[in-house]
């Protein structure tokens, strides 16, 4: 025996406490995960009253190594739309629909967004598809039904939905404006505070990362008038990557992408076009689905990646 | 065992499960769903409490260092979700209410406990058995 070591009776006692503890924290987390698990098929049960899916940036026309067809990427991100296993209330498509608004990428998105399995297909602009026109293009092909530079509203199972568009006047933020802010106000003013809000935009509208403009400059005063509701969850595209962020009773939620990565925030000295090495694209590529159900006062959002 | 030893016991296992419980809640209410969050909720919640409850039935001394590593761990992932963000997650202030102070607190609890041991052990501390707490570390000769 060594006199400054362990015995051998010493080391059986300590590897059995470790193994309790192993064992302890396995049990804890079956524990916990069949709680969940429980809860999940508890509100599965009762159904969800809405679910829907989001796609974003599809950079129809989008040529380059990092992803070489993004009409591809897009499909595939449609057709894993369509195979959820049941028919989404509706899709939304958080902006950047098409890399540089030419018509003919507008007749593409479209067409392809044609093939949705789902009763409402939405959208929201992003800065691509308004690079030449202040968004004109863009409002013939999918601003149906908006009012403004194309922003709208509607409720869907007792939830309000609110669609932003903040890539017009763009200066180094996203930005509202004034018409847009009077929009929102007056759009809650007649909800009681209980009702679900749920907000689309492209460009976050929270301060993400202000230095690459990612974040909306006079979004405080819009999530302003919707400080007394209590849920408010905001979707956004435009940055390429998963990202949330909760701020009082406010959740953001950033989506990824169907056409290629950008780096994360800082990483580099700007937000260019990501190559990845050979069959990893579909990693950091996605959809993403949402439920919510009555009474709860969280979104339920599960992310997947491109198949 | 002695008093000190035994409330210095409850004070670690108390700690160690408020801040599991809190952690547990949350990855059941929502957390879950969030990528790489809801993992590390669900190891820091069951981890935690295995320490907790170890600890409580007379563990050995390196149990305190596993649960004052799993605290500051868990601090540093708080400190880290309010500023620069962890797996792409963020939140702000103290948000989610009460969950997050609550946590807070009792992993601060759980870092000072074992501070103090670890101080009243000149740098090596050991688990006070029944022999009672605070001692020296002193090494076991005892036959095989």
């Amino acid at each position: 025996m060594n006199p400054d070591g362990m015995s051998r009776r010493q080391l059986l006692r300590h590897t059995a406490w470790f193994g309790a503890a192993v064992g302890f924290a396995v049990a804890g987390g079956e524990v916990i995960s069949h709680i969940a698990g429980a809860e999940a098929a508890e509100h599965a049960h009762a159904k969800p009253t809405l679910r829907f899916a989001q796609v974003s940036d599809s950079h129809i026309g989008f040529t380059g190594a990092p992803n070489p067809d993004v009409a591809g990427t897009f499909g595939h991100a449609i057709e894993q739309i369509n195979n959820l296993g049941y028919t989404p209330d509706f899709v939304i498509h958080t902006g950047d629909l098409t890399h540089l608004s030419s018509p003919e990428q507008f007749d593409h998105v479209k067409q392809m967004m044609t093939g949705l399995k789902t009763p409402h297909v939405f959208t929201v602009p992003g800065e691509h598809d308004s690079v030449d026109d202040a968004g004109q293009k863009y409002r013939q092909a999918f601003g149906a039904g908006s009012v403004g530079d194309g922003w709208y509203s509607f409720d869907i199972s007792g939830v309000h939905v609110i669609a932003l568009v903040n890539t017009l006047n763009l200066r180094k933020l996203g930005h509202l404006g004034a018409d847009q802010l009077a929009f929102v106000e007056k759009d809650v003013a007649r909800l009681s505070s209980d009702t679900p809000i749920i907000v689309f935009s492209h460009i976050p509208l929270f301060a993400m990362y202000p230095q690459w403009g990612w974040g909306t400059d006079d979004a405080t005063q819009a999530l302003g008038y919707l400080r007394r509701f209590s849920s408010v969850t905001c979707l956004n595209g435009h940055v390429h990557q998963l990202f949330s962020k909760t701020e009082g009773n406010v959740t953001f939620y950033s989506g990824t992408t169907t056409a290629y990565p950008l780096p994360h925030p800082g990483d580099g000295p700007a937000p260019k076009p990501v190559t990845l090495p050979a069959g990893k694209l579909h990693d950091a590529l996605g959809i993403r689905e949402v439920s919510y159900t009555t009474g709860e006062t969280t979104l339920a959002l599960k992310e997947q990646r491109l198949q | 065992m002695t008093l000190p030893s035994v409330l210095i016991r409850i004070g670690f296992a108390t700690s160690l499960a408020a801040s599991a419980i809190c952690h547990a809640y949350l990855y059941v209410h929502g957390y879950q769903h969030i990528p790489s969050i809801g993992t590390a909720f669900l190891v820091q919640a069951s981890v935690s409490f295995a320490i907790a409850a170890l600890i409580l039935v007379g563990g050995p001394g390196w149990l305190g260092w596993v649960g004052a590593a799993t605290a500051s761990g868990s601090l540093v992932a708080f400190a880290l979700s309010r500023t620069v963000g962890v797996f792409g997650f963020s939140e702000r202030g103290w948000d989610p209410s009460p969950y997050a102070a609550v946590s807070v607190g009792a992993e601060a609890v759980t870092v000072l406990l074992w501070a103090a041991v670890a101080a009243r052990s000149f740098g090596l501390p050991r688990w006070p058995r029944a022999q009672g707490w605070p001692q020296k570390a002193r090494r076991q000769t005892t036959s095989a």
